[in-house]
């Protein structure tokens, strides 16, 4: 049986979860959505040299798991005598795993807007950079959402890795009730139903924001 | 003076411009005749900046060609489909020409209105017929003031009746001083315009007149007849 009295009692502990698991979905999001952004452009650049070095970075985060990066970002700093604290390391290489992800949603973006968008701007006048901003990402941004919308949601999920290096997102909080009560049904219950609740809002949001982009369609 | 000296340009070891030379007065339409694939729209890519030329040289009154001194109409418009009408004129205008918001509608309106587009000002291109998108990339193009006119194609998304309107339009142009270059397999097109005729084949020109001379005596341009009378170059020049 679930005991709601004793959710009720720990809701304070499960709401500051909520709120480190946010904190680091939506940093991580933002770095990612930057950096992605930055290793998309690249890869659908020219310059040979700097598309190999981004399809490496892609390759290593990819070929490796995010729980590795997230301790193996927290340690190296540490061994180099950065006392970064646990959440900010969590939320770097959370965000430094999303944007090789992100790099490819921004990829398939761009590639997507027709060739001739970019003669036209170029034959206007635009530089590359006004090019990117002003003609191509408006476009791109209707096959970018969706695909954003689904990291979001796997990084509101996956901030729960950030648990091992000792963060107290809502997973750790989990476990620290837990400790207390030995109710583990009813706290995994209320932590798996806060993680639906999350990602549902945000699933919904962006629909919202879809929509209202592609309306011009 | 546009001036094209010398212009070859292969594209994976297939030559499809071959030393192609003309000149161009200011006011003069020329019309670079030919079927698909023969290099014309290549060249109009050359001077736009698109592509560039591997020898020869463009110069425009014995100078490099400026920046920004040629414009470009696509044969698919190419407007920008998460703009309007008016801010598809507007934003070059703003970004590239360096003209204030209020400047750049002020131009954008003036133009519209010209090309009878001012109902449609602030519909999306997807909403617009051919001509209407046509007449937008005219203005687009127009906008920024370039000394030279390209148009790739200027009449294949549009029906014969439009072809009139379109002939009309770059007389009007050319005779405000505007150097007009079109590539086309169009006959129809260029019966209506007073202009100097390419014929192109294999990246070459193989034949040259006027609108006027080939009307006078087309016997003397068996090439240019023959594909305007709806054969190709290729079964004269066999």
């Amino acid at each position: 049986m679930i005991n709601f009295d004793l959710l009720l009692k720990y809701y304070p502990l499960l709401l500051a979860g909520v709120v480190t698991s946010l904190q680091i979905a939506f940093m991580s999001c933002t770095i990612g959505t930057i950096i992605g952004t930055g290793l998309g452009i690249v890869l659908a650049g020219k310059n040979k040299v700097a598309k190999l070095f981004a399809q490496a970075y892609v390759s290593i985060i990819r070929g490796t798991p995010m729980l590795i990066q997230i301790m193996g970002t927290y340690f190296i700093l540490r061994s180099f005598g950065i006392p970064i604290p646990a959440l900010w390391s969590a939320i770097i290489s959370i965000g430094l795993n999303s944007a090789a992800y992100l790099s490819q949603t921004i990829l398939t973006g761009i590639t997507s807007v027709g060739k001739g968008q970019f003669e036209a701007a170029k034959a206007l006048g635009f530089s590359s950079a006004q090019t990117i901003r002003y003609i191509v990402f408006p476009q791109a941004i209707r096959s970018i959402l969706p695909n954003l919308e689904s990291e979001i949601v796997t990084l509101i999920k996956d901030s729960s890795l950030a648990s091992i290096i000792g963060v107290y997102e809502l997973t750790q909080q989990g476990q620290i009730i837990i400790s207390q009560t030995y109710d583990t049904p009813s706290v995994y219950f209320a932590i798996g139903l806060i993680y639906l609740t999350l990602t549902t809002t945000v699933t919904i949001l962006m629909s919202l924001l879809n929509k209202k982009i592609n309306y011009h369609a | 003076m546009l001036s094209l000296k010398n212009i070859s340009k292969h594209f994976q070891n297939k030559l499809v411009v071959d030393d192609v030379s003309f000149d161009v007065q200011l006011g003069e339409i020329i019309v670079l005749l030919g079927k698909s694939g023969v290099g014309k729209s290549t060249i109009l890519r050359i001077l736009t900046g698109l592509e560039s030329n591997e020898s020869g040289s463009i110069t425009f009154n014995d100078l490099p060609l400026p920046a920004q001194s040629v414009g470009m109409v696509f044969q698919e418009f190419n407007l920008f489909p998460h703009l309007t009408v008016e801010e598809n004129i507007t934003l070059p205008l703003q970004k590239v020409a360096g003209k204030t918001e209020v400047e750049a509608q002020e131009i954008a309106r003036t133009l519209l209105a010209t090309y009878e587009l001012t109902a449609q000002a602030h519909a999306y291109p997807h909403k617009l017929s051919g001509g209407q998108k046509q007449r937008v990339a005219f203005a687009r193009t127009l906008a920024m003031q370039p000394k030279i006119l390209c148009c790739d194609e200027p009449t294949s998304a549009l029906d014969p009746m439009l072809t009139s309107t379109v002939a009309q339009e770059i007389n009007k142009l050319a005779q405000q001083g505007l150097i007009i270059i079109l590539a086309t397999h169009d006959t129809e097109l260029i019966k209506q315009m007073a202009c100097t005729i390419y014929l192109m084949k294999h990246g070459k020109i193989i034949e040259a007149t006027t609108s006027e001379q080939l009307m006078k005596n087309p016997e003397k341009y068996p090439f240019i007849k023959n594909f305007t009378q709806g054969g190709t170059s290729d079964t004269t020049n066999n």
